[in-house]
């Protein structure tokens, strides 16, 4: 890693306070010759960077430069009504960064990578990048895409599922997708916190991302993973299957052959009429006639039961059930990397607490059980 | 005066016994304790903290903490924003270095902590080891948890039976650090005796 002062930045801020490099050096504690050397390209040992940064205001990224390391790229699956701010992001990237030291602790992956090089929302591409998706998973268009499907994909893709309980408010997002770029290495935070019929949708929107690693973190990316995640569980064949059965019915007879579609596929009554919505559209075909109103209301008059609560009983799980659940169901390695973490560096629950995300009680709870 | 900032582990191993304890100058120094603000939301939302020390909660302290809890300019806040930001950036350069012997990166809370003790030049009281391997780096003055009872102690402002029963009861509840443990016989001396 190469870092370098800013050098324009701290003259630019010694001129807005008419200061001269004397002063700076008077006010920070060092020798003009030292403030001299900086300016020349030196770079200040870690105290004087500190007195030099509250010196002048600075904030790190402002007064110095980082080379030959690629940030961590962070892309977010919010929850509704949430906005992403420059704190969210600048923390997804501390957890970026503090992942970086398990990479070395994770399997050897030498997989085949799959990857959509000309990712595009246009409805005849997206069919098509289905239908390879579907040939090289061995299953036709009308089939029902399973978790393991999906779950094969991203062990195959290098991509490490992290499972976690973060409830089903306050959180600002649900799923949370880290790319380390020198490592090559993606890691996918899905809370379980969230209704089943969503999660597969998350999941492929996920999946998405890590076929599309140059888009992540982008608007277009996300645009991406949220159409091909609704193509992928619910393709062309299928909704225009839907579509020609509910064609003609009545309103209600329209939304249970909807409804029995989602059924089968595991996905949202949402999911299917907007892809039957997509198809409709294409074709030059009339929609059906409901509209979103309706399909949300229909929706949200029955309590969907979570992830959570599906896997664990009762609920919150132990540690250990929790960290099984995640090697078991999700063919993860997150937490034999991060037992590995703390049995052979010794390393404590704060950091548990920090890349997780989760409160210090249960930290330790997972410490706890890593350690035995 | 010096202020010695404790950090929330800290405040909570001693405020139970020690009282008054914030606000107080003691010894030669006028060492004075204080806290910040983010003690009383860092326990308000950890179940367990609350669960753990229900006399968090008691009058008498909330307004002594109230009292004795440090102001801040405008021009501190934003200093403070750099400084924790430097501290931060240097942890994520390289986490491992701080994951030694049960460690763990200190948090961009620990950072902030850190930052009140460079900007308002105090000394942070803390049994993080993380945190002291980090202000150690950027010349930040800190402190174990033992160090400001040694201090209280030879300031006689507590006594060696309130010595002991402090760590009578980290001992009791599992919460007596590795630091406090070795300081026993050395630091203590006159209250527990040599090493045997």
């Amino acid at each position: 890693m190469v870092r370098i002062l800013r050098v324009e930045a701290i003259t630019q801020r010694l001129q807005d306070r008419g200061w001269t490099q004397a002063q700076l050096a008077g006010a920070v504690g060092v020798s003009n010759q030292t403030v001299t050397n900086w300016l020349a390209g030196s770079f200040p040992r870690p105290r004087a960077l500190l007195k030099l940064a509250v010196t002048l205001g600075l904030p790190i990224d402002k007064l110095v430069e980082t080379r030959d390391v690629a940030e961590p790229v962070v892309a977010f699956r919010k929850k509704a009504g949430t906005r992403t701010t420059d704190q969210h992001i600048n923390k997804a990237r501390g957890i970026g960064y503090l992942l970086k030291p398990l990479v070395s602790m994770l399997p050897e992956t030498r997989q085949l990578r799959t990857l959509i090089t000309s990712p595009s929302c246009d409805y005849g591409q997206l069919r098509k990048a289905v239908e390879q998706t579907r040939s090289e998973l061995g299953i036709g268009q009308h089939a029902v895409l399973s978790y393991n499907h999906l779950i094969g994909q991203f062990k195959k893709n290098a991509a490490i599922l992290v499972p976690v309980l973060w409830g089903d408010k306050g959180n600002h997002e649900n799923a949370l997708h880290i790319r380390l770029p020198d490592e090559d290495v993606t890691f996918v935070f899905l809370n379980l916190d969230v209704k089943i019929e969503d999660f597969k949708f998350w999941m492929a929107h996920e999946l998405a991302h890590v076929y599309t690693p140059e888009l992540a973190g982008t608007e277009q990316g996300e645009d991406f993973a949220d159409a091909f995640a609704g193509a992928l569980l619910f393709p062309h064949e299928c909704a225009e299957a839907a579509y020609r059965e509910a064609c003609g019915q009545s309103k209600s007879a329209m939304i249970s052959v909807l409804s029995r579609y989602a059924h089968e596929h595991e996905v949202s009554l949402n999911t299917v009429y907007q892809q039957v919505k997509r198809f409709a559209d294409q074709a030059g075909a009339q929609r059906l006639a409901i509209d979103d109103k309706t399909i949300h209301r229909v929706r949200n008059s029955v309590r969907a039961q979570t992830v959570s609560e599906a896997l664990f009983d009762p609920l919150p799980p132990e540690a250990s059930n929790y960290i099984s659940a995640a090697s078991s169901v999700f063919l993860s390695d997150f937490f034999v990397a991060l037992g590995r973490m703390v049995k052979e560096r010794g390393v404590g629950a704060g950091y548990i607490q920090q890349v997780l995300d989760v409160p210090l009680k249960d930290s330790m709870s997972i410490h706890g059980a890593l350690v035995v | 005066m010096t202020t010695v900032l404790l950090d929330t582990n800290a405040y909570l191993r001693l405020a139970k016994r020690i009282r008054p304890m914030l606000g107080v100058p003691f010894g030669p120094k006028k060492y004075t304790l204080a806290v910040l603000g983010d003690v009383e939301a860092e326990v308000h939302r950890n179940a367990a903290l609350q669960f753990k020390f229900p006399w968090f909660d008691e009058q008498v302290l909330v307004e002594e903490r109230l009292a004795a809890r440090i102001r801040l300019t405008a021009e501190d806040k934003l200093s403070i924003d750099v400084a924790a930001g430097v501290l931060r950036d240097a942890v994520l350069a390289d986490p491992l270095r701080y994951m030694q012997g049960s460690g763990s990166p200190p948090s961009p809370v620990d950072c902030r902590v850190l930052a009140h003790g460079h900007v308002r030049d105090c000394i942070v009281t803390t049994d993080d080891l993380g945190m002291h391997l980090l202000a150690a780096e950027f010349g930040i003055r800190v402190w174990h948890g033992f160090e400001p009872l040694k201090a209280l102690l030879n300031a006689k402002a507590i006594t060696t039976p309130m010595v002991k029963e402090i760590y009578d009861a980290l001992e009791a509840n599992g919460d007596l650090p590795a630091t406090w443990r070795k300081a026993r016989h050395v630091k203590f001396s006159r209250v527990f005796g040599r090493s045997p």
